[in-house]
């Protein structure tokens, strides 16, 4: 599988991310202005603060070129990964339902939290147990999803929570505890906690690798 | 607030809509000052 890695402007978190894709596959990165994506089977919007986190987290990087040829892909059924700031990103660019924002108690979280799997619909969670338990890091000041509730009990009913934080482990105030939601299709999944910061036991867990090697897996 | 120089308020209008708020999470409103 080859892995795009997509770099804004104060994008943090991309060389985490290639190090994770290229367990699983060839990585390499993929500049916001271009509008070329080289071919790549899957990718991922990382984590960090593209331009500065100014409007709200995510509401220009939505207008690069880069965006517009990933919103194609993901139109074509291309697996697209958003990680926390590539959470917000995608949610901006309307890839994802519902907004991200300030944490409830207004303070930067950075901790590990238990996740529940949901729904194994997506193919980074394809092979995954609905209800099993993953072992993953967060760190946002604007982590908080919120989405109305009637939306809220379509995206239940149509299996697009991907990931809950497990009880009590809610570190965000996140509605209904949701850490990650698809879009329809299923496709694109998008998540607050951060898979590429646990893909090796020294660091704490390795429960992130399964998320690219299932997405490898379903791409094969 | 955000006071911004345009040729109309459609063109205000647009650009809240297209960046300045998220209609999910946000509203806006517009004045005009002459």
């Amino acid at each position: 599988v080859n892995w795009g890695v997509v770099q804004f402007p104060g994008s943090c978190d991309e060389r985490d991310a290639l190090a994770a894709c290229s367990r699983s596959g060839e990585a390499r990165l993929l500049w916001h202005g271009d509008s070329d994506l080289g071919g790549v089977d899957a990718i991922v919007v990382p984590g960090g603060f593209s331009y500065g986190d100014y409007l709200r987290a995510g509401a220009i990087a939505r207008f690069s070129p880069m965006m517009e040829a990933i919103g194609e892909f993901a139109a074509a059924g291309g697996p697209v990964l958003g990680i926390c700031n590539g959470f917000q990103v995608l949610c901006e660019a309307g890839l994802l339902p519902g907004a991200l924002l300030v944490n409830e108690r207004l303070r930067f979280v950075c901790r590990q939290v238990e996740l529940v799997v949901e729904s194994n619909r997506s193919p980074f969670t394809a092979g995954l147990e609905v209800g099993e338990s993953l072992s993953v890091p967060v760190k946002h000041g604007e982590g908080r999803y919120f989405a109305p509730d009637e939306l809220l009990d379509e995206l239940e009913a149509a299996g697009q929570v991907a990931l809950r934080y497990a009880p009590g482990q809610n570190p965000n105030g996140s509605v209904r505890d949701v850490a990650g939601v698809t879009n329809e299709a299923g496709n694109v999944l998008g998540l607050m906690p951060h898979p590429e910061h646990a893909v090796d036991p020294l660091t704490g867990s390795a429960d992130g690798l399964r998320l690219f090697e299932a997405a490898s897996g379903a791409a094969a | 607030m955000v006071e911004l120089e345009a040729a109309s308020t459609e063109e205000i209008a647009a650009l809240s809509e297209k960046l300045l708020a998220n209609p999910l999470i946000e509203d806006f409103e517009i004045e005009t000052i002459e």
